[in-house]
């Protein structure tokens, strides 16, 4: 008797367990549609073309998101050209080169230490070093914050790529008399391209939502600039500005900005995904 | 415990001439020239543990030498300080003598781009690079000669069909190496190696990653290729050693048991470990 | 015999050269690292000197923040930091364990890649987004159900009760702890069930095999296998949640002051810093924010580095 009671026991605790966890991963789940729902349903209205030609406007005037978009893909695209090269390479410091040595370890620990450090301390130290160096806000500024939480994203999936590279690649290389720079750039970078390009895209995808590192560095400008040398618009800050403000029309292009940066960044992500799982599918 | 020492560095010996290399295909060899390689009481550590104890050997030009014994016997560990492969790694070093040509090249002086350039290697799995057909060939060409395009052409065409591959790839030179079969990227590795004109080949189990057929013809491929280098070849497949080989050298726990030509090993070898071997009983 | 080998050549040299340069360059950009976190902490430290010198160890007890009188003590601050992020864990953690749980154990394989995708891109979608969903649509709804729930059923309770009165209000401490538990759950997620798929399947296999439940494996088998690292995720997460901004900033209600109610609005070092900063006057002012920054670098440096230290001891393990 005491044994099927026992069992039972067992079993109803399992059953407890495993629906929780089945109400852990649908509440997950319904977390991401409900976002993305609010995304949809308040940033649709906004979409027009005014959205993407005109700039930002004082408070009850039309107008769209132009200048902050522009802002945006700037610095991140100066952001990611400046941080790639510097992450690869001391990515490949760490996988070539770091073998015997005793401060690869340490250089990896504090690597992965920026990878989670609060983006808002970056900006404040960007702050110190530029800003008040400079006198005043800048592109500059605002691209080297978000290049530098591009860097440990960068390293960390570099570096796992180029660690993937089969030894009998490079031995095969070194055996043909090939110099060890050579071996690196022409043979194992090719041979990891995908999955560092993966880690590129990644690294894209994250500060293209970031907000915090541009507060103290670009901060903001209402008209349409191109000058790096000065503030300029950039969507997280503009829907910071606007989602926060009182004024109805504000709100709704601040909507507008939230779901182009979220769709933008979730499209992102899958086409990395995908980038990965075909590398892993070619023989 | 004696290894054979008729082969090695000074005025050959009774053992080869006079007496003719039984392979039925071939005329009888009269006269040795001296070795192209002799290695005088090498030893071979990884980091503390000696690997290799005190090995004296020669190899000859236009013959294929061949290493075997059970794993671990240290044959690769041996053909791997032929093109001092083995300097990739921190903790593993080399003791003694090479003398390839009457010439070190352990020496510190050594340098080991140019050595590998003259020393190819294939390894045991195929190992192509990550770029076409005909990169793949070209890449060691270029490393150390300025010839123009059309002359590249006719190199890679040479190595193509030296290694018997040019039939199955001529339309095909600009696909990816990765796009071949194992035993047709195993032959694309020994058109590469063939491709920089070294003097000595290397061949490291080439065969046994491969299906039977591709085997073999790997095996006349070596015996073409004989005519005109210096070939080693480690290999735990005892009728391989004995159908392709001109000499013998049976390696155990480190340490070379006996070397003479492959026909004498096989059929009256002098010590008893080698007879174990060969029939079977271990390995 | 002179052989080629011996054949000195400028090519050669040039080759040497280049290998040096190459090794030397990335050996550069490698120390980079290192400098750039030794830059950050004396940036920090430098511009944080003037409070310090000025209020002494006090600047982590007072609780005063008077821009005018300029006063200014962190405790709100760091209150409202360590609290959201405990509410954010005590949300986020139970959570990601039944994600994770479920994805390896319980998932029909088909599914397994889909769903795990749709929890990451969980984790991809910027704070500044859950933020203002947070404000839009999370805070009304907690004003109008949770909240008033919390205080019929909890707020006549000797002790607990103390945490959830006052008015509904919608945004506040509570709010924000919510909004992070969101935030960082995916990221614990991904990182647990990382390190579930570690065990082997031959000792899973071989739980089943005698008849445990699935509850009972992961109790008894994977977690005591995955302890390290499952702590080393969490502590991963808890750094997030300590340096999150945006996603606090919107919905905490930025008030410098400490409530034993967690429906009270409060602030974070974070919120503070992305609120005052562009507007603070004066040194002291400035300095103080700067000096709240640095405690938030060595908090959160702090938990990094354990958590860290964590995954190392996981991978050593799963080495052996």
């Amino acid at each position: 008797m005491q044994a099927a009671d026992l069992y039972a026991r067992r079993r109803t605790v399992n059953g407890i367990y495993l629906a929780l966890s089945m109400a852990a991963t649908a509440t997950g789940l319904a977390i991401l549609f409900l976002i993305l729902w609010t995304l949809l349903r308040n940033g649709i209205p906004a979409l027009g073309s005014d959205l993407f030609t005109e700039t930002t406007p004082p408070p009850g005037s039309r107008g769209g998101i132009a200048n902050a978009i522009y802002g945006s893909i700037v610095m991140t695209a100066v952001a990611t050209l400046v941080g790639t090269p510097v992450g690869v390479l001391t990515a490949t410091y760490l996988a070539e080169f770091g073998a015997g040595s005793r401060i690869a370890p340490v250089i990896r620990f504090v690597n992965d230490i920026l990878l989670s450090a609060p983006s808002i301390i970056i900006g404040l130290f960007v702050y110190e070093l530029m800003v008040l160096r400079m006198g005043h806000f800048s592109a500059w500024a605002g691209s080297v914050a978000l290049a530098i939480i591009v860097v440990p994203v960068v390293v960390r999936t570099s570096e796992d790529m180029l660690r993937l590279v089969p030894a009998s690649l490079r031995e095969a290389a070194t055996a043909l008399g090939t110099p060890q720079w050579k071996v690196i750039v022409m043979v194992i970078y090719r041979a990891a391209i995908q999955g560092m390009l993966t880690g590129v895209m990644l690294a894209v995808a994250r500060i293209g939502g970031e907000t915090a590192p541009l507060l103290f560095t670009a901060l903001n400008n209402q008209f349409w600039s191109t000058n790096m040398n000065g503030p300029m618009a950039n969507l997280p800050f503009v829907i910071f500005q606007f989602a926060m403000s009182p004024y109805a029309d504000w709100q709704v292009l601040a909507w507008g900005g939230a779901m182009l940066i979220t769709i933008a960044i979730l499209l992102l992500n899958i086409l990395a995904r995908l980038l990965a799982n075909w590398s892993n599918r070619s023989p | 415990m004696t290894a054979d020492l008729s082969l090695t560095v000074e005025a050959p010996r009774a053992p080869t001439l006079g007496r003719p290399v039984v392979r039925p295909q071939e005329p009888a060899v009269v006269a040795q020239t001296a070795p192209k390689v002799v290695i005088k009481d090498v030893r071979f550590y990884y980091n503390n543990y000696e690997a290799l104890k005190g090995i004296n050997l020669a190899l000859h030009d236009k013959r294929v030498t061949a290493f075997i014994g059970p794993s671990g016997c240290g044959k690769s560990t041996l053909l791997r300080i032929l093109n001092r492969i083995y300097e990739l790694y921190p903790g593993q070093r080399a003791t003694g003598e090479v003398l390839v040509d009457g010439h070190n090249i352990l020496d510190a002086g050594q340098d080991l781009n140019l050595l590998r350039a003259k020393v190819g290697m294939v390894f045991q799995k195929p190992t192509p690079f990550p770029m076409s057909i005909y990169d793949n060939i070209a890449f060691g060409i270029r490393l150390y000669e300025r010839i123009s395009p059309s002359e590249l052409d006719e190199r890679v065409e040479e190595a193509l069909r030296r290694a018997a591959l040019w039939d199955e790839v001529k339309d095909k030179l600009r696909q990816s190496g990765l796009s071949l079969s194992g035993g047709q990227q195993q032959r694309l590795c020994i058109a590469r190696a063939v491709a920089v004109k070294p003097e000595i080949l290397l061949l490291d189990e080439p065969a046994s990653a491969l299906d039977p057929i591709s085997t073999q013809r790997i095996e006349e491929l070596i015996a073409e290729l004989k005519s005109d280098y210096c070939i080693v070849i480690v290999t735990h497949n005892m009728q391989q050693a004995a159908r392709s080989s001109d000499y013998t050298a049976f390696m155990y726990l480190g340490e070379l048991v006996e070397y003479s030509e492959t026909e004498a090993i096989f059929t009256h070898p002098r010590e008893k470990r080698t007879e174990d071997y060969i029939t079977g009983r271990f390995g | 015999m002179a052989s080629i080998l011996t054949v000195p050549s400028r090519r050669l040299d040039r080759q040497r050269l280049q290998d040096a340069a190459f090794r030397g360059t990335t050996q550069l950009f490698a120390l980079g690292v290192l400098v750039l976190l030794g830059g950050i902490v004396m940036a920090l430290a430098v511009g944080a000197v003037p409070a310090f010198r000025r209020f002494g160890w006090a600047f982590l007890t007072s609780d005063a923040w008077n821009p005018v009188t300029e006063q200014f003590g962190g405790l709100p601050a760091i209150y409202g930091t360590l609290v959201t992020s405990l509410i954010a864990m005590l949300i986020g953690i139970p959570l990601a364990f039944g994600i994770a749980v479920f994805l390896t154990e319980l998932c029909p394989p088909a599914l397994r890649r889909p769903i795990g995708t749709l929890i990451e891109l969980l984790a991809a979608i910027p704070s500044i987004i859950y933020g203002i969903w947070g404000l839009f649509v999370l805070a009304p709804v907690l004003q109008l159900t949770v909240q008033p729930m919390l205080i019929d059923i909890l707020g006549d309770l000797p002790v607990i009760g103390a945490l959830f009165s006052g008015p509904p209000l919608g945004l506040g401490v509570l709010t924000a702890g919510i909004i992070l538990g969101f935030m960082v759950l995916p990221f614990i997620a991904a990182v647990v069930r990382d390190v579930f798929s570690t065990v082997p399947a031959m000792l899973r296999e071989s739980a089943y095999g005698i008849g445990a439940t699935t509850a009972e494996v992961v109790r008894h088998i994977v977690l005591p296998y995955t302890r390290a690292g499952v702590i080393g995720g969490i502590m991963l997460g808890l750094g997030r949640a300590l340096g999150e901004t945006m996603a606090v900033t919107f919905v905490i209600g930025n008030a410098h002051r400490i409530k034993a109610s967690l429906l009270a609005p409060g602030t974070t070092i974070s919120a503070t810093l992305a609120n005052e900063f562009t507007e603070a006057v004066g040194t002291l002012y400035t300095s103080s924010l700067i000096a709240l920054g640095f405690i938030l670098f060595v908090i959160t440096f702090i938990v990094l580095a354990a958590a860290k230290l964590m995954l190392l001891r996981l991978e050593q393990e799963a080495a052996k």
